[in-house]
């Protein structure tokens, strides 16, 4: 064996690869050749040390500590994060949830009382816009009207008693016929734009042929 | 089953029960993962990077990443073939931002704070000299031998499992470890003769 081949050997030699006849062909060169001998005595050496020598460095006591508390770190950056956020929007969430269920609940009882007065729903179409809904409640304008309406109301039944009839039951009104009413009685003056009621539309439907006690309509 | 194998096959099941708490959240199951095979990560950056800090800083940082994609590890392969495939690319991506390693360290300063170890029965000043002169030259390896070199002989890593840590061909690896052998040879066969018989001698005692 030439040392060219030879040393073509010495990875499989080292790995334990080389079949036993040409391990015997090496070893028989290695004795007869004294550069491939020190070729190969370093690599074995080489070996050896790497292998075995200790670190003259190790690995400081407290690391698992320290990494431990940063993989802390790391989950408090996004995954904590993640947790505190629906820790606290999650109970709103869920209080927002019951607030609607229990006005759906109310928006379908449709026969609420507001100031005493039977309230009657009204239609309105979903999605129509509110004519003037910006515009700002003109108070004055309202309670003129409401003072005319009920000046109206105590002459004609002072009319009736001096001509002897009887006085009429007062119509049965709604609050949306009585909002008619003001809103006829102030025409002319400033518009009611606004007026409370008019939301009531929305929130209590289309009205009905209920009718309006007498005390009611005075109460208002 | 010989109690080699039965040894290995139960150290694989507990890792893989490891590994399962510690996709849990588990921080009993991540310290042992972190107990279980942080000295020999560390110990494989150190001689990478050469440079306690930084080996430490790559060391957690690739600890952390492992844990951070912990649920896409497959368990069929071994954890710490994956803990060294992200350590060894750390190393890379910092060695390539750092000058290059000139290899000029006090090996006798180290070879003292190593303390007894298997080579320290040569207590001379020659045989101090040899290892310093192996680790100098495996210093001046390039960082893919370097590399195979390390797993293959301080880790027991086979050319397999190197490939798969060094994301390379097998050929590629038996390649780099064919040259960093050829490499240290060349390195090593500069020792002055004086030298050469310490060599002569731990050859005798490591064979």
């Amino acid at each position: 064996m030439r040392c060219e081949e030879a040393r073509q050997l010495f990875d499989a030699y080292l790995d334990g690869e080389l079949s036993p006849s040409l391990a015997t062909e090496l070893g028989v060169h290695r004795v007869r050749c004294a550069e491939c001998r020190r070729s190969l005595a370093l690599l074995e050496v080489s070996g050896h040390i790497i292998s075995s020598d200790r670190d003259p460095v190790a690995v400081p006591d407290d690391f698992s500590e320290r990494l431990l508390a940063c993989v802390d770190v790391r989950e408090h950056g996004w995954v904590a994060k993640v947790r505190r956020t629906l820790y606290f929007v999650g109970p709103l969430a869920a209080a927002a949830v019951i607030a609607m269920a229990f006005l759906g609940f109310f928006d379908r009882g449709r026969d609420s009382r507001v100031a005493g007065v039977k309230v009657e729903p009204t239609h309105v179409e979903a999605g129509a816009p509110r004519p003037n809904a910006s515009a700002p409640y003109d108070r004055e304008a309202a309670d003129r009207a409401i003072d005319q309406w009920i000046g109206q109301m105590q002459a004609n039944r002072a009319d009736k008693a001096q001509t002897g009839e009887s006085t009429p039951k007062p119509p049965d009104l709604t609050i949306l016929q009585i909002l008619e009413m003001l809103k006829d009685a102030n025409e002319g003056g400033p518009e009611l734009h606004h007026f409370p009621g008019a939301d009531l539309n929305e929130l209590f439907g289309p009205p009905d042929e209920h009718p309006v006690d007498d005390e009611d309509v005075e109460d208002l | 089953m010989n109690v080699t194998q039965r040894e290995a096959t139960t150290s694989r099941e507990r890792e893989v029960q490891l590994i399962g708490r510690a996709r849990g959240g588990d921080r009993i199951a991540l310290r042992e993962l972190v107990d279980l095979h942080k000295d020999r990560l560390f110990a494989f950056i150190w001689r990478m990077v050469r440079d306690h800090h930084e080996a430490e800083d790559i060391c957690q940082d690739a600890f952390l990443k492992a844990f951070a994609s912990l649920d896409t590890f497959s368990t069929e392969y071994r954890f710490s073939t994956w803990l060294f495939t992200i350590g060894y690319r750390v190393c890379l991506n910092r060695l390539r931002r750092k000058r290059p390693f000139s290899g000029d360290l006090d090996f006798s300063a180290m070879a003292a704070e190593g303390g007894a170890s298997p080579s320290a029965t040569l207590e001379s000043e020659e045989a101090g000299r040899v290892r310093a002169s192996i680790w100098s030259a495996v210093d001046r390896l390039s960082p893919p031998q370097r590399a195979t070199i390390l797993l293959f002989y301080r880790n027991d890593f086979g050319c397999q499992e190197i490939a798969r840590v060094l994301q390379l061909p097998l050929a590629t690896v038996k390649s780099h470890l064919h040259r960093a052998r050829a490499r240290l040879r060349e390195l090593l066969e500069a020792l002055p003769d004086q030298d050469w018989s310490n060599f002569r001698n731990l050859s005798e005692r490591a064979g």
